[in-house]
């Protein structure tokens, strides 16, 4: 590892991070701005720069999660719960110090994962059959009753419109358009980010708008805290679980860190011995999605680097600065350019020591930012939104999406429903439904192809016994 | 007087005609604009920026790629038919921007835009798992054929020149076969590696990393002829199964260009395929050199747009 690859591997982290905090600014969004800066540079710097701008990302998207209440990046969803929670009883210092830590565990619990163990995992990720997909979709769905919050009817009205969302764009068995009323722009179908911004991001700012005596800051602490060897302590079974949960979605191409952290977040609840916690400024809330989101960094590029197949739209960029300088990922990379695959696990294990150290530098000024008077903070994010969104394609359609989501936030939070089944149907909506019609189209309409795939039965099992006990608990509590 | 007036004509002649040859190897525009709907990266990208690399010193101009994302190719296409018709904007072409303006009611159709060249063919090949019991594509076909409803086959996406092509094997063939659409070619290519799918369809350099290490098998190539890396590859039609695809890559600009301008493309299109190094880079990827001018790029697109409209109709894709 050259010094060009280091540097390189530190700038990634850098502009990662800032990428990753700026909402609608997606990890591959900001990978792909790079992208053509690494034409001219080695192999490795470039593969290492791409890679590191991805760990910083999924890392600098929780930031503002746990300070203003809105993801930077999909996988971020999940620390908003507690992270938000933590921030609002001022401890926004701690929760960021666990978020920086546990997402140091899970870089290099996937990094290590990734670098020993590609061979085997390959497999699994060539074991998932369409009806293995959908099975996946579903456990992921089950996690709904735990983030239902107090009812589980008003979870449940908010997930259907979330899958509802998710209808939209070319169907995925006939390539019909479907409630795209002619625009080119739904043709895709919506993206996540944009529904997730306008949820939390605007409805957010609408609600401190519409909130009385806001002109004063609220009080908070102001320093970074870093955990302590009792928080280690009680982190550490959380960790087991996040960075067990961010193997498995991470290997298996097209689930990736949203899902690995909801459920790595639904696991750690039903572990912990404090889950009444959970949702009102748990630790465990926040290390629990950090650490997955971060393992899924490294074991992702399992399928990329063994298969050639990009298990997501990061890895799929990554993938595109491989073919830029003539490298294919795929099972011969390891002997045609066994440098640049080395190259690689050392520009990780640097972008996640890098990301530690820099996310010691801006931390502290990040959370004197959010601590200035209201009427600034609140336009200041605005604006910040706004381009963000804007920037990803020049498009105007798609910021007035965000407003919209946001307005339809802002209303859900009024009826006091949830928003984040919401997020969970329109990120598994499209996995679910499209993996679903596969299936039915290659048994020819029989439905006991999801009994005969053995993977799929055993998600399919896991999922049902997880509901099962999460509305048996729902009832006894009531 | 008369002389050297009649030398002075002559001169001017030839300065008219040296102005001439200068004009046809100077560009009046630079730096000429790429437009491409694909993010860096993708494949219209890269196909620009290996072509630029080649047509810089041939046209003497500069290129700049620019990458207008969103709705599909709509936005790109939208703006290149909004630029001046002086030849400094080009939208990269493919079927695609075809298939959106079929599947929604862009503000620019594919119509919008003139086609200036074509320059490549992407063959579309037929593959399997290296452990199929398949050789050739006949074999596979003749399974479903002999099997109805047993026979599995993949495409990418769905409203797809590939799930058209296998569509319209089915037809021919007359096999009752479950053709299943995937988001993207790394799903459909689990799905052939484990075994769920009998046969894939997609481009060579998809599936390069398969194919080299021994993965996957080719069975067939929808071409008109056989390609010249893969010799022994039979094409569909010599398996007896009429389906040739003709997944293109061109240019198109706004409407309007000069003539000069479209005969100053055509000729340097044709002399980049022919220059060694460029071949080399091309012939990696398998890509068929089809050098195409604008009357001919016109005729093509206006072809190519009747096939697929009527091909979409069909799937009851498009009314």
């Amino acid at each position: 590892m050259n010094f060009e690859a280091l540097f390189a591997s530190l700038a990634g982290v850098i502009w990662g991070i800032f990428g990753g905090a700026l909402p609608g600014i997606s990890p591959s969004i900001a990978m792909a701005l790079l992208l053509p800066f690494t034409y001219g540079m080695e192999p490795v710097s470039a593969i290492v720069l791409l890679a590191s701008v991805y760990v910083g990302a999924e890392y600098g998207g929780s930031i503002p999660a746990i300070l203003i209440r809105t993801p930077g990046t999909n996988s971020a969803a999940a620390t908003t719960i507690d992270g938000y929670e933590m921030a609002r009883r001022g401890k926004a210092g701690e929760a960021l110090g666990i978020s920086l830590m546990c997402g140091l565990v899970g870089g290099l619990f996937g990094l290590l994962v990734l670098s020993t163990a590609t061979e085997p995992l390959a497999r699994v990720a060539l074991a998932f059959t369409p009806p293995a997909y959908c099975a996946l979709g579903i456990l992921g769905l089950s996690v709904i009753a735990s983030l239902s919050g107090g009812s589980l009817l008003k979870g449940l009205i908010a997930a259907f419109m979330g899958l509802m969302v998710a209808t939209v764009g070319t169907d995925p068995v006939s390539g019909v358009p479907r409630f795209t009323f002619g625009h080119a722009e739904l043709l895709g179908g919506i993206r996540p980010i944009l529904v997730m911004v306008g949820l939390f991001a605007v409805a957010e700012m609408l609600e401190q708008i519409s909130s009385p005596a806001w002109a004063k800051a609220d009080a908070r602490d102001t320093r970074l805290k870093l955990p302590g060897l009792a928080m280690w302590r009680r982190l550490w079974k959380t960790q087991v679980i996040g960075c067990s949960i961010g193997t498995l979605e991470g290997v298996t191409p097209g689930a990736g860190g949203t899902i690995a952290a909801f459920m790595a977040y639904n696991e750690a609840k039903r572990w912990s011995k404090h889950p009444e916690e959970f949702g009102k400024g748990s630790p465990e809330g926040v290390a629990a999605p950090e650490c997955a989101n971060n393992v899924v960094t490294g074991t992702a590029l399992v399928p990329l680097l063994s298969l050639g197949i990009p298990g997501s739209n990061s890895a799929a960029v990554l993938l595109g600065g491989f073919m830029i300088h003539g490298l294919i990922p795929g099972p011969l990379l390891f002997q045609k350019a066994p440098e640049v695959v080395y190259g690689l696990y050392w520009g990780l294990l640097s972008a996640n020591l890098f990301m530690v150290l820099v996310g010691l530098v801006i931390l502290n000024p990040c959370i004197w930012l959010v601590n200035r008077p209201k009427p600034y903070l609140i336009a200041f994010i605005l604006a910040l939104v706004c381009t963000g969104v804007y920037a990803i394609d020049q498009s105007l359609f798609d910021l007035g999406l965000v407003l919209g989501a946001g307005v339809v936030g802002y209303a859900m939070r009024r009826f006091g429903v949830p928003v984040l089944p919401m997020v969970l149907g329109v990120v598994l909506g499209f996995l679910v439904e499209s993996n679903y019609r596969r299936s039915l189209v290659l048994s020819g309409g029989d439905h006991a192809v999801f009994m005969q795939d053995p993977v799929a039965l055993g998600l399919l099992a896991v999922a049902f016994v997880l509901t099962a006990y999460s509305l048996m608990r729902e009832f006894r509590t009531k | 007087m008369a002389l050297s007036r009649r030398t002075f004509l002559a001169a001017s002649a030839c300065m008219v005609a040296s102005g001439g040859v200068s004009a046809q190897t100077r560009y009046p525009v630079s730096p000429v604009t790429l437009v491409t709907h694909s993010s860096p990266g993708g494949g219209s990208d890269v196909f620009l920026r290996e072509l630029i690399k080649h047509l810089t010193p041939v046209m003497g101009t500069n290129f700049a790629v620019e990458n207008v994302r969103g709705g599909s190719g709509a936005a790109a296409v939208a703006k290149v038919a909004k630029a001046a018709p002086n030849g400094g904007m080009f939208y990269a072409t493919t079927p695609t921007y075809i298939q959106t303006s079929l599947l929604s009611k862009p503000e620019v159709g594919y119509d919008g835009l003139d086609p200036i060249v074509v320059v490549f063919l992407d063959p579309e090949v037929i593959y399997t798992r290296a452990e199929s019991p398949f050789k050739t594509l006949a074999e596979a076909v003749a399974y479903a054929k002999a099997n109805p409803g047993k026979g599995k086959w993949g495409a990418a996406n769905p409203a797809s020149l590939e799930r058209i092509a296998l569509e319209r094997m089915k037809k021919v063939a007359g096999a009752q076969a479950a053709v299943v659409s995937h988001e993207g070619g790394g799903d459909l290519m689990i799905n052939v590696l484990n075994g769920t799918l009998d046969i894939g369809i997609g481009e060579i350099q998809e599936i390069r990393a398969q194919l080299e290490a021994g993965k996957i098998r080719l069975l067939g190539v929808l071409t008109e002829k056989r390609l010249p890396d893969f010799a022994s590859l039979p094409t569909a039609r010599e398996q007896g199964l009429d389906v040739v695809v003709t997944k293109f890559r061109g240019l198109a600009g706004p409407k309007g260009i000069p003539d000069e301008i479209a005969a100053q493309w055509e000729r340097a299109i044709r002399q980049v395929l022919e220059s060694p190094a460029f071949k080399a880079e091309y012939a990696k990827d398998s890509l068929v050199p089809v050098p195409m001018g604008r009357v001919e790029a016109r005729a093509f697109v206006t072809k190519f747009a009747g096939e697929i409209t009527a091909n979409l109709r069909e799937l009851g894709v498009i009314k």
